[in-house]
């Protein structure tokens, strides 16, 4: 681990448990970590660990029941909803393993969709959202619409809308996880050239232990706790 | 988010879904073509009324009668009495007419004539008082004093259906005198038609066409009696002012109970409120389907709102606001307001053309009834759009359809993102 570059994530003994009917039922149970600019993390662990809940309060999505999060050095639990969806829209980036886009608009349309929401000029939007596009090797595919295309494409297009804003933080639920071994392993090492080339910083949930081993670091989840952290074997990665 | 865009949204959200946004449109259109469909109807019936009685009842005239509804019919007005009436400031003109009680018509060939009232009046003020309606279709009025001549209305010139008098024929005239409640007697009067009047049909208070006119000496002298009058009638200066001026008509009386004053405008003022009246329950009564088409409306969004739920949900990881997702919602409730506020303003005109035309052929006058006269005109309604009812209605269409659409609009923007996402 790098430890002259600044965090862009801290998480501080962070809990949150769901309610189900009349029962809590915890899901993460004091959880701590931070993260660097432009590292490339792995969230690892079986079903229930509680991978997604801590990827969707590193996202904002939804705030703990205790602790702290700072994303770029704001406490998500002051952030007002407003504000949260601000902060979701202008320093995050979501890619989800069911992809995600919305069904009956065009592959740009989902990709301009964050630009939209932001309020940039239209040309300003198409020109950028095009370019995304482009990069990802979709232009072909710009006015196909979601069932039009393969799960890699569709992947690739929600990497175009998560990237699109530029966001300081790209977070994946999954990412490989509906696609097929070899597409998988196209879509990690898409995200992996991004992160090195954008020095975004990319937390991947994952079973994939192939994404882990790409990986600076993976934090192994088990029972709401963090097992341990451990280093992968990307180049120029520190060791824990 | 820009407006323009969210817009762009909600339209391509509606086209997404065309049948039910086209069926839940329908629901707006309905309720929009029965508003405007009745208030156009409305609004015609309550012209067409107005019409009829301000050609009808002369709105710059009183009538002026004696005695009172409580007090019955109080003995005729004196000469002095008229004068006063002069006085009165914003009375322009005011001439007095006395009928003759009891009086039956006949022509040369003693056919009974159908004059129902025969009148003293003074010729000359009388073309003054009514130029529109006191008017020849032949022969000349009789000066004033010439006792000789009398005038027929239009009908009164006829027996049965025809005409069976012409100017210059006699008439003779069989008056019943009542010099005492025990005592009474017949005169003959043989008189010459000077003229004959036009055809007026139903007015005011009476209808013309049923009376003849002799000249008010003559009348004086058949009931051997001073000049005297059981009608004045009126003309004022200034409409407006009507209600003053009957007032100080009744206050040239020193007893209240002596003088009615028949102010034709407070009547159609009446009639007018009860117009709006009906109006208004009818427009109460449209408004119903329009909240019938708000719910559809709702129960519409709802459905559409949990079948979005993840698009929703997706819209929010993204960072939409919760006010950018009402916002969308609200615009497409809004939009279906407005397409369906301007389709039905466009149908219920058509509905309204179409409903008139029934309408009028339905209601035609019935000739045997107690208060049609021949001179009724048939009804015809033409539907009036004014542009108050038009941007109400149209406000109203919107404005229902954004307060149905806010519960489910409100729904999808309080969705939790994580919970929206899961959705299956």
């Amino acid at each position: 681990m790098r430890c002259d570059v600044p965090s862009i994530l801290e998480v501080r003994d962070v809990k949150k448990s769901y309610r189900l009917g009349k029962i809590h039922v915890p899901a993460l149970c004091g959880v701590s970590l931070d993260a660097k600019e432009g590292e490339f993390l792995t969230i690892f662990g079986p079903s229930g660990s509680g991978k997604s809940t801590l990827l969707h309060l590193l996202g904002g999505l939804d705030r703990p029941d205790e602790g702290e999060i700072l994303i770029d050095g704001s406490n998500i639990l002051r952030l007002s909803d407003s504000s949260l969806a601000e902060l979701r829209l202008t320093k995050i980036g979501f890619i989800f393993q069911f992809f995600n886009l919305l069904p009956r608009i065009t592959a740009l349309d989902n990709v301009e969709l964050p630009l939209t929401i932001a309020g940039v000029p239209d040309k300003e939007t198409r020109d950028r959202a095009k370019r995304m596009l482009k990069s990802m090797s979709l232009d072909s595919r710009e006015s196909h619409r979601p069932y039009e295309l393969s799960g890699g494409e569709q992947q690739r297009v929600a990497i175009a809308r998560a990237l699109v804003t530029n966001p300081k933080i790209v977070l994946a639920d999954e990412p490989t996880g509906n696609l097929d071994t070899k597409t998988g392993w196209e879509i990690v090492q898409l995200m992996k050239k991004i992160n090195r080339e954008g020095n975004q910083t990319f937390i991947v949930v994952t079973h994939d232990p192939r994404i882990a081993e790409e990986a600076d670091r993976t934090i192994h989840l088990r029972d709401g706790l963090i097992e341990t952290i451990t280093a992968g074997n990307r180049k120029g990665a520190g060791q824990e | 988010m820009r407006a323009k865009k969210i817009f762009e949204m909600a339209v391509s959200n509606l086209k997404q879904r065309k049948l039910r946004t086209a069926l839940t449109t329908l629901g707006v259109i309905v309720g929009i073509t029965t508003i405007i469909g009745l208030a156009s109807l409305g609004e015609g019936l309550r012209t067409d009324v107005k019409t009829r009685m301000q050609a009808g009842f002369e709105l710059n005239n009183l009538v002026v009668f004696p005695g009172s509804f409580t007090a019955g019919f109080g003995e005729p007005f004196e000469q002095t009495d008229l004068s006063n009436i002069r006085n009165v400031s914003n009375v322009q003109l005011a001439t007095g007419m006395r009928t003759l009680a009891e009086v039956i018509v006949y022509n040369a060939s003693d056919a009974r004539l159908r004059a129902v009232t025969v009148a003293g009046i003074n010729f000359t003020e009388m073309q003054q008082m009514l130029p529109e309606r006191f008017r020849l279709t032949a022969g000349a009025f009789p000066s004033d004093n010439d006792t000789g001549s009398i005038v027929l209305g239009y009908t009164a010139a006829a027996s049965n259906e025809t005409r069976s008098v012409n100017v210059g024929d006699n008439v003779t005239l069989v008056i019943t005198l009542h010099p005492s409640p025990t005592i009474s007697y017949n005169i003959n009067e043989t008189l010459t038609v000077s003229g004959i009047l036009q055809e007026a049909g139903t007015s005011g208070i009476t209808n013309f066409d049923y009376w003849a006119f002799i000249p008010m000496s003559k009348a004086t002298a058949i009931e051997f009696g001073r000049e005297s009058y059981q009608i004045i009638l009126v003309r004022v200066t200034d409409a407006e002012q009507e209600s003053q001026t009957a007032t100080n008509i009744e206050n040239t009386f020193n007893n209240p109970y002596r003088v009615t004053v028949f102010v034709p405008s407070s009547f159609m003022q009446q009639v007018d409120n009860i117009l709006n009246i009906i109006q208004i329950f009818l427009l109460a009564v449209a408004s119903i389907s329009l909240l019938v088409a708000g719910i559809g409306i709702m129960n519409i969004m709802t459905v559409s709102v949990m079948e979005r739920t993840r698009e929703v949900g997706i819209l929010k990881a993204i960072g939409a606001k919760s006010r950018t997702v009402l916002t969308m919602f609200l615009t497409e409730a809004a939009i279906i307001g407005i397409a369906g506020g301007l389709i039905g303003i466009l149908i219920g005109y058509g509905t309204s053309y179409a409903l008139a035309s029934v309408l009028s052929n339905f209601i035609q006058p019935q000739q045997t009834t107690l208060f049609s006269t021949p001179g009724t005109q048939a009804l015809s309604i033409t539907p009036i759009f004014t542009p108050q009812w038009t941007i109400a209605a149209f406000i109203f269409a919107v404005t229902v359809c954004i307060v149905f659409g806010l519960y489910p609009a409100r729904k999808a923007s309080k969705l939790n993102p994580v919970e929206a996402l899961h959705y299956e």
